[in-house]
């Protein structure tokens, strides 16, 4: 329940159903009858961050323990967070409406690294000392899991523990210990010296980092035992991980406002840009039983009629027909319609279009990532022109008039023609329209080509790469606009729209920063800089004045190349994937080779010793 | 097929759900319960429901209504309520069933419990405000700008205020009884409006929804 004195702000905010909890799902529980009090924070809106999967499985998780209470923290947008700063109320957790000082642990999901300067404002705004040295207890513990855990290092400072890999076990088992250490009185210190000894836990505290002369990493020590490399947590029988049957139901409009089946983890891929790609190897299925019974357990306790079959590249699934045809035979009687996001251009047959036909016809979205068959194969997406066009005729003639393609510029060894591709690519798709005989009638086509530009991660092929610099990057915006036109491309049938590139630098930059960008995080956030991911908030200019400040050159970190041999902030965190499996694909995209997927042949990238999931897929 | 008019509560955390959204908040309960209803059966098809008269954001209600036709003519109506209460978040309680006596178009007014305190405690004591709000309502005429469809207009709320009265005990409660329905509604937070600039401080109101009722004066039922 939100705290009584809040009411009087509410109606002076928008949507003020973000910050009152009472949702038909929410875990409520006696605070005196639990031993751990878990805030699990979300860097962003409510409706981003009831929209996340890995929230709804571990709150779930959690709340199943009887010793813990788990409960849901969201960043308030910048009315609220006026009203709350004016009145002096601290960051509460909906369902019980503590502060977070009432909390064991604040919980973080770092999803993006625009979001890391929320993470502050939330501490500071539940009243935490944002900087990990300046809390002593054993309590408020502050931890982060996700994506960007796996290159913390510009928010170290702030956070005490990182979860590398599959959260279901060792968040846990580190709460479990924090129980232990809390009941035998222990020290913080103590407590943290001991997480650092489980599997997947990383206590950055407990390593030394010092530099080059040139600003790069000369060494990273471990002391107090800590493991040298600390590796991810993988969890590799997907039937046996735990997933929800229910879910908490937001009471007001949310982003993916429906049930979310998660049918595998990882991806076969591998994209040479996609940082997912790689850190959530191997692939490992749910099998189809399993997937139909949590399914229609999810869908029967939620009361939604629309199930999205969540993964990384949904039609990649062994036996997707077989599922979705299982899927339906209660879904379509039920009125529940089944939906695959992440749908790829090769992925596409008239089976699955059969059994995922919704009564909403909206428009269809591929993702081909480059317009040209060299840069698509130097960057490993292995989607032919042919398939693309042909795909797209079989959506027409099911009645689709609408195709958005999604692409990249600045892609490592991308020409000025490359670019110039994207827009002959959306003259293709439009022609194909024209080309069906039976196409819908009475209605326009529509093609929208959507450019963002790109940035290279850790623990991808590209991670050594520079980034285009912003100035680069608008000039391949304006070749791609210069060419639609040139191809006489009516501009009522296609759309084109490019990404910011401001904030895909400062992105850049924190994907592959060190730790002396703690420094500049910091005075971001003195500074009441907040909500970088939301153009309302983000300025450029602001963040270059805090590297200026702090003698950070960012450009260091976007636009420079690294030698194969230089150590990476991330080096001493391991996720699986070998550094010399990353070169090897580096320099394939060098040459435009591509890799075959794990199903056609192994690239030998590591993922073996776990000893299961598609590394030993019987073919 | 038979209609089915169900009677509902809205407090708590539930007074911050809009309308739209209590739309889909319902939808999803009625999925979830499993009641059989009827569904449009045009290009979108989907379950149909309405509700008489929409509430604002903010406001508690003791006498909200949504209206459906269940497809069973013989379904157990006094089974429903805790059907859907067993599917919906605890702030939206389902009262009961019945079969609707009035079509919603027959709606005329509605009548509204309006606790009322400064937004800042030290900028007038409650008792000068209550003073105040009793010198204001007494005035022959209270003039405020509507928005309506047409664009903005003035209009003179004394002429709608059908039924007032005014307490204090620990707390300002005003009550009021305002024309409602799709022909002409007064929202009370225009009355509200009005006496914070009268008063000149920020007010805080706590509205609630009492009751609705028809031309002849009864109840919405």
């Amino acid at each position: 329940m939100y705290p009584k004195e809040i009411e009087k702000y509410l109606l002076k905010v928008q949507k003020p159903g973000r910050y009152v909890g009472g949702e038909l799902g929410e875990v409520i529980k006696d605070k005196h009858d639990v031993d751990v009090r878990f805030a699990f924070c979300f860097p962003d809106t409510y409706e981003i961050g009831m929209s996340h999967l890995g929230i709804k499985i571990l709150y779930s998780l959690f709340n199943e323990k009887p010793y813990i209470w788990c409960e849901r923290v969201f960043a308030p947008w910048i009315d609220m967070e006026a009203e709350m700063r004016a009145h002096d109320i601290p960051l509460y957790a909906l369902e019980s409406g503590d502060p977070l000082t009432d909390f064991d642990f604040i919980g973080f999901t770092l999803q993006y690294e625009l979001s890391f300067t929320n993470i502050l404002n939330m501490l500071s705004l539940g009243g935490i000392p944002v900087l990990s040295r300046d809390r002593h207890d054993l309590n408020h513990i502050v931890v982060a899991g996700g994506p960007c855990a796996c290159n913390p290092e510009p928010i170290t400072d702030f956070i005490d523990i990182f979860f590398l890999g599959d959260g279901e076990e060792v968040d846990l088992e580190v709460i479990e210990l924090y129980r232990e250490c809390k009941r035998d009185g222990k020290s913080r210190a103590e407590f943290l010296r001991l997480a650092a000894q489980i599997p997947g836990v990383y206590v950055p505290s407990l390593y030394d980092v010092s530099y080059n002369d040139d600003g790069t990493i000369k060494s990273v020590i471990p002391r107090d035992g800590a493991p040298e490399k600390v590796e991810k947590r993988v969890i590799m029988d997907m039937d046996s991980c735990y997933y929800p049957d229910n879910f908490v139901l937001p009471n007001i409009e949310i982003v993916h406002d429906r049930a979310v089946m998660e049918i595998f983890r990882g991806c076969i891929r591998g994209c040479r840009f996609c940082q997912a790609g790689f850190l959530y190897r191997p692939v490992r299925e749910k099998s189809i039983d399993r997937i139909n019974e949590e399914c229609h357990a999810l869908c029967r306790n939620t009361g939604y009629d629309e199930v999205s079959l969540s993964s990384l590249s949904s039609s990649d699934y062994t036996q997707v027909v077989p599922m979705l045809k299982k899927l339906n035979s209660w879904a379509k009687p039920e009125q529940v319609s089944l939906s695959l996001p992440s749908l790829r251009v090769d992925g596409f047959s008239d089976d699955i279009l059969d059994e995922i036909k919704t009564v909403r016809k909206s428009g269809l979205t591929f993702a081909p990532e480059a317009g040209s068959q060299r840069l698509r194969d130097a960057i490993n997406k292995n989607v032919f022109e042919d398939e693309l066009i042909n795909t797209c005729r079989v959506a027409f003639e099911g009645g689709y008039t609408t195709v958005k393609l999604y692409f990249m510029i600045g892609l490592p060894t991308e020409t000025m023609d490359d670019v110039a591709a994207i827009a002959d690519l959306g003259k293709k798709v439009l022609d194909t329209y024209y080309s069906v005989e039976n196409r819908p009638k009475g209605k326009s086509p529509r093609v929208t080509l959507s450019a963002s530009s790109f940035v290279p991660k850790p623990f991808t092929p590209f991670q050594w790469e520079p980034q285009d610099t912003m100035d680069t990057l608008r000039e391949k915006q304006q070749h791609i606009k210069a060419s639609i036109a040139s191809k006489k491309i009516s501009v009522s049938k296609v759309t084109y729209n490019y990404h910011d590139t401001d904030t895909s630098f400062l992105e850049a930059v924190f994907a592959r920063g060190d730790r002396k960008l703690n420094k500049a995080m910091l005075l971001a956030h003195q500074r009441g800089m907040r909500f970088d991911s939301w153009s309302d908030c983000f300025s450029l200019q602001n963040w270059l004045d805090v590297f200026a400040e702090c003698g950070i050159d960012p450009a260091f970190y976007a636009n420079r190349r690294r030698d194969f041999d230089e150590t990476l902030p991330w080096d001493h965190l391991d996720y699986g994937i070998t550094k010399d499996f990353l070169k090897r694909e580096c320099e394939r995209a060098y040459a435009s080779q591509t890799s075959p997927n794990c199903r056609e042949g192994c690239m030998n990238c590591g993922m073996k010793k776990y000893g299961g999931g598609v590394c030993y897929e019987k073919r | 097929m038979k209609n089915a008019r169900v009677f509902f509560t809205k407090d708590g955390a539930c007074k911050y759900i809009s309308h739209l959204d209590t739309n889909r908040v319902m939808l999803r309960a009625i999925g979830k319960s499993r009641l059989d209803i009827w569904h449009t059966e045009g290009f979108h098809q989907h379950a149909y429901i309405t509700f008489a008269l929409p509430l604002s954001l903010g406001f508690a209600s003791t006498c909200e209504s949504m209206d459906f036709r269940l497809l069973d003519d013989n379904a157990d109506m006094s089974a429903i309520p805790e059907m859907l209460n067993a599917c919906l978040p605890a702030g939206i309680r389902v009262q009961r069933c019945v079969e609707p006596k009035y079509k919603p178009a027959d709606i005329d007014s509605a009548a509204y419990a309006v606790a009322i305190e400064p937004m800042n405690a030290h900028d007038i004591s409650l008792e000068e405000l209550y003073t105040k709000l009793n010198d204001f309502l007494n005035q022959s005429a209270i003039i405020v700008e509507k928005k309506t469809k047409k664009g903005k207009k003035q209009v003179d709320l004394t002429e709608y205020i059908l039924d007032c009265s005014t307490d204090f005990d620990e707390n300002i409660l005003l009550t009021l009884r305002l024309p409602a329905g799709s022909t002409l509604n007064i929202n009370p937070s225009l009355l509200i409006g009005a006496f914070a600039e009268y008063c000149g401080v920020e007010l805080h109101s706590d509205m609630t929804r009492t009751g609705i009722f028809t031309k002849e004066g009864k109840p919405f039922e």
